[in-house]
């Protein structure tokens, strides 16, 4: 009986919020009742025309994509070589890959921006800065599914295979290893999307008011509640929420009857920006 | 009075009867094999005595007290899972101490009976090893160790060899039952391998869903089977089913049995096969013979049916594909079930 | 295990200095994403710790750990992160661990729901989450107009979000699911049998948990502690909502912000502040995964 308790209390902790942001963006007025008094969709659909919004969601998108091209190219051919013919690579790659996992992303961004300030500071506040950024701390999700990607299609076996059959590396890899490892590259890159969709610090940091993502959107609105817009923001939220749950879903969906401990927590990972 | 007594248990789950009211008894220091196809019973039978699972009738009793009412904490017994379930961070003296210390029993008492276990199973050398550090044959060992450590009543043994590879299992096979002799403990033991049970056990008890077909002696069970389902699941059987004409059965003058039924079902071992070129007998043409060492397996087609027989090798020396041959069965070893 | 397709990468070091054509092919492919990765994460690593006693006539000291180190705004940030950090482990630890016990011992359909729970509450992160809390429980927020409207409580008798149990409360939303989530295959190690086992071997509940459950269990616990740990002193977006008010607990991850932010000069605090975070959490890191190899020592 307390094990109930326990969890139900626990169940109503998690879905409170939730509704709560819910509730404000479908809400007419909500002062002081403890319901809302009217219900209506016109914030969903006034947010959606609302340009600084749309701006911000079309940075994020850009910037989402982008990132996921960063890393495809990066990414792929690194996991391939390591897999079929140098695993020092992938030894190499798991060490670099405690920064992202271990140093808090603000603490990444504090480094970066006084880097590109002494160093190169054309590129302070650039798109581009931002672009790399977001795809070094994103990469180890990439590398990961690719990696286990490539070792579950038997990437070896195909890349003698082809080697036998006279094609060489480059054709190998776009040819044979590229269509084999579809899935492993579709989920990394969900998980970029989403690592980049709501990637804060690095986004303040290095860019701030000169790139907005909506993540930095939101943030603006929540500071300055009195010029804000709260009820967007509550679409917002909720909008986010629910791009990052059905990426998530389609990354768990994808990876079905293949779950390993780090997807298991790299949605984790992804939906907690630090 | 029977050591283990199962009176008439019954288990249901929603949707389907696991056990039937089965009624078993089990003698002091006697080696009871429960043997039966998956999905029988046999482990749920098992779990009842240990008191790991609870039944909706019927009662248990060990040595004469009913166990109703009793938790597994509380049973004299000692038990052997599938997986060993060996506890990981416990070293081997660790778990095969663990019922005596948990039991609170002295230092010096535990450790004594920790190196008489061992030396019992053979691993005295192992004692520091972690389970993880164990082959699959050891593990098994330590597991029996482990249960008999406490001096229980009653040994459950829960399909102890199946983990384990072929030529380990025969060795252990007669392990376990030397121990058993030894120690002279009453053991129940479930297997779903027939050569296994009638090995080592001075009973076997044949299951199929959730009832006890036949219930005895390894030799009797394989020579005699009383129900169709015995005589299919023990021993390698030709299986006939012919049309009585009168009352009676003749495989194309093969043999000459009373048929209980219009269509029945009749079983026969290989070995009980006589082959011979001519004489008596059922015509049959050899399809292909299988050289199996000491004995070979002479598969003959017979009319629409193909019968498998078995001959030792020199007499089977003569034969080759082609051949035109004359089989024959003795009345008293066909089994004959009404279809 | 690999198959060396080209030619051998095995190749002794001399012959590899004459033919550096080899060592390309070995590293080739690779050396963009491992360059790119050694600018955009290591160079900015290692520049932090070079600003950190980097004096800006030329030389080097500990002028800037000293200056942080008198500065009271800074002990406290740093007093703040530290004790949100522990107090966070042990909250999501004390609730996530029997949560995640239970959640193993449920069958299939408690189970699906129960983890999709938690990925829906992994999800919801960052600003939005900060903003559901003021949603539920801010000066105008659903309880509290409830409990205004109920029962007639006119102040909000719930903490203030920028204070350290506001804080405890909406951390504790992400940090009790990535608990859950690490530690709940590793519970499932925990199979039935040995329960089962020790009951045969005469054991009471106690007695197997402390000399095989506990045992057997206590590394990834204190894995899954570390880990809350090592997230919760980096959080920067969460914090950023709540934590920005003047009268709000002060944290490292803020101050790094807001140095960076409004000053050119001053940087030489932002590297300190940064590489004390960095040695937080990668001591803590190391940690954790000594923990998880000592918990795989006997599986």
């Amino acid at each position: 009986m307390r094990r109930r308790v326990f969890l139900g209390l626990l169940a109503v902790y998690f879905g409170l919020p939730l509704l709560a942001a819910l509730l404000y963006s479908v809400a007419t007025r909500w002062t002081d009742t403890p319901l809302p008094d009217g219900y209506t969709l016109a914030h969903w659909t006034g947010v959606f025309a609302k340009p600084d919004v749309m701006a911000a969601l079309g940075r994020s998108l850009v910037l989402s994509a982008v990132v996921v091209v960063i890393e495809i190219v990066l990414v792929v051919p690194a996991a391939y070589w390591s897999v079929v013919h140098n695993p020092r690579i992938g030894s190499i790659v798991q060490t670099i890959s405690v920064i992202p996992f271990a140093i808090p992303w603000v603490v990444v961004g504090a480094g970066l921006q006084l880097v590109t300030k002494s160093v190169a500071p054309e590129l302070f506040g650039t798109f581009w800065l931002l672009a790399a950024a977001t795809a070094a701390i994103a990469f180890p999700f990439m590398y990961r599914a690719v990696e286990s990607s490539l070792l579950a299609a038997g990437a070896v076996r195909l890349s003698e295979a082809a080697a036998t059959c006279g094609a060489g590396p480059a054709a190998t890899l776009i040819r044979v290893i590229l269509p084999a490892i579809r899935g492993g590259v579709v989920s990394g890159a969900l998980l970029v999307i989403a690592t980049a969709m709501n990637e804060f610090a690095l986004a303040k940091i290095l860019t701030g008011v000169s790139y907005e993502t909506l993540p930095l959107w939101s943030a603006r609105q929540f500071v300055s509640r009195t010029l804000g817009d709260p009820n967007a923001l509550a679409v917002v939220t909720i909008f986010t929420f629910g791009l990052l749950f059905a990426l998530s879903a389609l990354v768990v969906w994808l990876g079905r009857g293949r779950v390993s401990a780090s997807m298991a927590t790299a949605p984790v990972q992804k939906g907690i920006t630090p | 009075m029977s050591h283990v007594v199962l009176d008439r248990i019954t288990k249901r789950y929603a949707g389907h009867t696991a056990l039937n009211g089965v009624s078993v008894s089990v003698e002091q220091g006697e080696m009871l094999a429960l043997l039966g196809p998956s999905g029988c019973g046999k482990t749920t039978l098992l779990r009842c005595i240990a008191g790991l699972t609870g039944f909706d009738g019927g009662r248990l009793t060990i040595g004469g007290a009913d166990m109703a009412g009793v938790p597994v904490r509380k049973r004299p017994i000692g038990m052997v899972f599938q997986s060993y379930a060996l506890f990981p961070n416990l070293t081997v003296r660790g778990n095969v101490a663990f019922p005596l210390t948990v039991r609170k029993r002295p230092k010096e008492e535990v450790r004594a009976r920790v190196d008489e276990m061992l030396d019992l199973v053979g691993l005295d050398h192992l004692g520091d090893r972690l389970p993880n550090q164990l082959s699959g044959g050891q593990q098994q060992r330590v597991a029996l160790a482990r249960a008999l450590s406490p001096r229980p009543e009653v040994l459950l043994l829960d399909e102890p060899l199946s983990a384990l590879d072929a030529q380990v299992r025969h060795r252990l096979r007669d392990e376990v039952r030397r121990i058993q002799h030894q120690v002279g403990i009453t053991t129940v033991f479930v297997t779903h391998d027939q050569a296994e049970a009638l090995a080592i056990s001075d009973r076997v008890a044949v299951m199929n869903a959730g009832d006890i077909e036949q219930c005895g002696p390894p030799a009797e069970i394989y020579t005699a089977p009383s129900t169709r389902f015995a005589a299919g699941f023990v021993g390698n059987r030709n299986t006939l089913e012919l049309d009585a004409v009168d009352g009676r059965v003749t495989a194309g003058g093969a043999f000459d049995v009373e048929a209980p039924a219009p269509r029945v079902l009749c079983m026969f071992r290989p070995e009980d096969v006589e082959l011979a070129k001519d004489g008596p007998g059922a015509r049959a043409v050899v399809d292909v013979t299988v050289f199996l060492g000491a004995t070979t397996r002479v598969y003959a087609q017979a009319g629409p049916s193909v019968i498998f027989a078995d001959l030792p090798s020199r007499a089977a020396a003569g034969l080759s594909p082609g051949d035109e041959v004359r089989l024959r069965v003795a009345a008293d070893h066909v089994q004959v079930f009404p279809a | 295990m690999t198959s060396h397709i080209t030619e051998s990468v095995a190749a002794p070091p001399a012959a590899r200095r004459r033919v550096p054509g080899k060592l390309f092919t070995a590293w080739g492919p690779a050396l963009p994403l491992l360059l790119f990765t050694l600018a955009t994460l290591v160079l900015p690593a290692l520049r932090l710790l070079h600003d950190t006693f980097a004096l800006p006539d030329g030389s080097y000291g500990f002028d800037h750990i000293v200056k942080v180190a008198g500065n009271p705004v800074d002990r406290q940030a740093i007093g703040g992160s530290l004790a949100l950090g522990l107090t966070q482990a042990t909250l999501a630890t004390a609730l996530g661990a029997p949560a995640a016990w239970l959640i193993t011992r449920m069958r299939l359909g408690g189970r699906a729901f129960w983890l999709s729970l938690m990925n829906v509450a992994s999800n919801f992160a960052g600003i939005g989450l900060a903003f559901g809390f003021v949603a539920l429980i801010g000066s105008t927020g659903m309880l509290t107009l409830v409990l205004k409207g109920l029962f007639g409580i006119e102040d909000n008798p719930f903490p203030s979000l920028g204070s350290f149990k506001g804080m405890n409360v909406v951390y504790l939303y992400f940090n009790i699911p990535m608990f859950v989530l690490l530690t709940l295959p590793a519970l499932s190690v925990l199979k039935d049998d040995w329960q089962e086992a020790a009951a045969v071997c005469h054991a009471t509940r106690w007695q197997f948990w402390r000399y095989v459950g506990l045992p057997v269990l206590s590394p990834f616990v204190i894995a899954g502690w570390l880990l809350v740990f090592t997230w919760t002193i980096g959080v920067y977006a969460v914090a950023y909502a709540i934590g920005s008010s003047p009268s709000a607990t002060k944290l490292i991850t803020l101050q790094i912000g807001t140095t960076l932010e409004s000053s050119v000069f001053g940087l030489g605090r932002a590297a300190v502040l940064s590489v004390l975070l960095m040695i937080l959490a990668i001591g803590a890191t190391l940690l954790y995964r000594l923990s998880l190899r000592r918990a795989a020592r006997w599986l």
